[in-house]
């Protein structure tokens, strides 16, 4: 008998295992919160970017406009607009790594969650046999 | 990976579960188009919806995807509905990833599901980071219009065996024996 009552003071135990599962929810959240930050700010890169490409693109025909005048200026149009086309790159990239951390974030958040239950579940069915153990003992 | 039988377990049950779920009636013409495996066609651009029913040896993400046009919205949502299809579609997609789960309890009994989250559907290109066992895709034609595409990817950590026939499986859960 007291070993019954030890087993189930057990299981009673084993269900806060709950707090630890709320523990991770929320440290998930956070982390879902913290992508989707990454991504406005990976989004107002790619504005930036887009924008950078414009005006490398406008400064490149205003210098040839220019003529021999502003043939140095030429150049550094050019070389603007390469490292434009390479942010570019960058932050497409970086929306790919976005999206990846998403989808994997995503799984274990739900995995955790349905792992919780999962848990519970399992803890719950053991305690339904115990009170039926200890009442073929009474 | 999963064995063939295994597979042809997991489509099977996910073929009943999206008839009972995914189609509003009976009466209505379905039919449920499976990739070939070695498919290479690209994802669709629609909004994804995901649920993970997961078990000590495996979880199963089950990924929904659904086109906003007015062929699907006349269908999936209750007319004058006053929420989006994608609102309306979280709960189709909830009772069929419920009604999997279910019939897979008969051979897993721990196992549960998440609830849905939203995704972006350009995530479908990174499923392989999950390093799944097995990914099937299905699409759901129903009456003329009407498109449900399904991707279930399956992530083992431990050998898992799906019986073919999974329905006939006689589940015994909840019978506790003691002694």
């Amino acid at each position: 008998m007291k070993q019954t009552d030890n087993l189930s003071a057990e299981a009673a135990q084993l269900k806060n295992i709950a707090l630890a599962f709320e523990r991770w929810h929320e440290d998930m959240i956070s982390l879902t919160d913290q992508n989707r930050e990454m991504h406005s700010k990976g989004d107002d890169l790619v504005t930036i970017v887009r924008q950078l490409i414009m005006l490398s693109l406008n400064a490149a025909i205003e210098a040839a406009r220019a003529g021999d005048a502003a043939r140095g200026f030429v150049v550094v149009a050019a070389e603007v607009r390469s490292l434009a086309l390479r942010a570019q790159a960058l932050s497409q990239e970086l929306s790919k790594s976005l999206h990846r951390s998403d989808l994997v974030t995503t799984a274990t958040f739900q995995d955790i969650q349905a792992g919780g239950k999962m848990m519970m579940a399992t803890i719950s069915g053991l305690e339904s046999m115990l009170g039926q153990l200890r009442s073929k003992i009474d | 990976m999963l064995s063939d039988q295994s597979r042809q377990g997991l489509a099977s049950a996910f073929e009943r579960a999206a008839r009972t779920t995914i189609v509003r009636s009976q009466d209505d013409a379905c039919q449920i188009l499976t990739e070939p495996p070695d498919g290479t066609a690209a994802f669709s651009a629609d909004p994804l919806l995901v649920i993970t029913i997961s078990s000590f040896a495996f979880r199963l993400l089950t990924l929904f995807q659904v086109a906003d046009n007015a062929a699907n919205r006349a269908y999936f949502l209750p007319p004058g509905g006053g929420c989006t299809l994608q609102e309306g579609f979280a709960e189709v997609a909830n009772l069929c990833s419920g009604a999997l789960s279910r019939e897979m309890s008969a051979v897993f009994p721990h196992l549960a599901m998440s609830i849905p989250s939203r995704l972006s559907p350009q995530c479908m290109d990174s499923l392989a980071q999950l390093k799944p066992d097995y990914t099937s895709r299905h699409t759901v034609a129903i009456n003329i219009g009407v498109q449900v595409s399904v991707t279930l990817c399956m992530c083992c950590s431990a050998p898992v065996d799906i019986p073919a026939t999974l329905a006939q499986v006689q589940t015994t859960s909840g019978e506790l024996e003691i002694f």
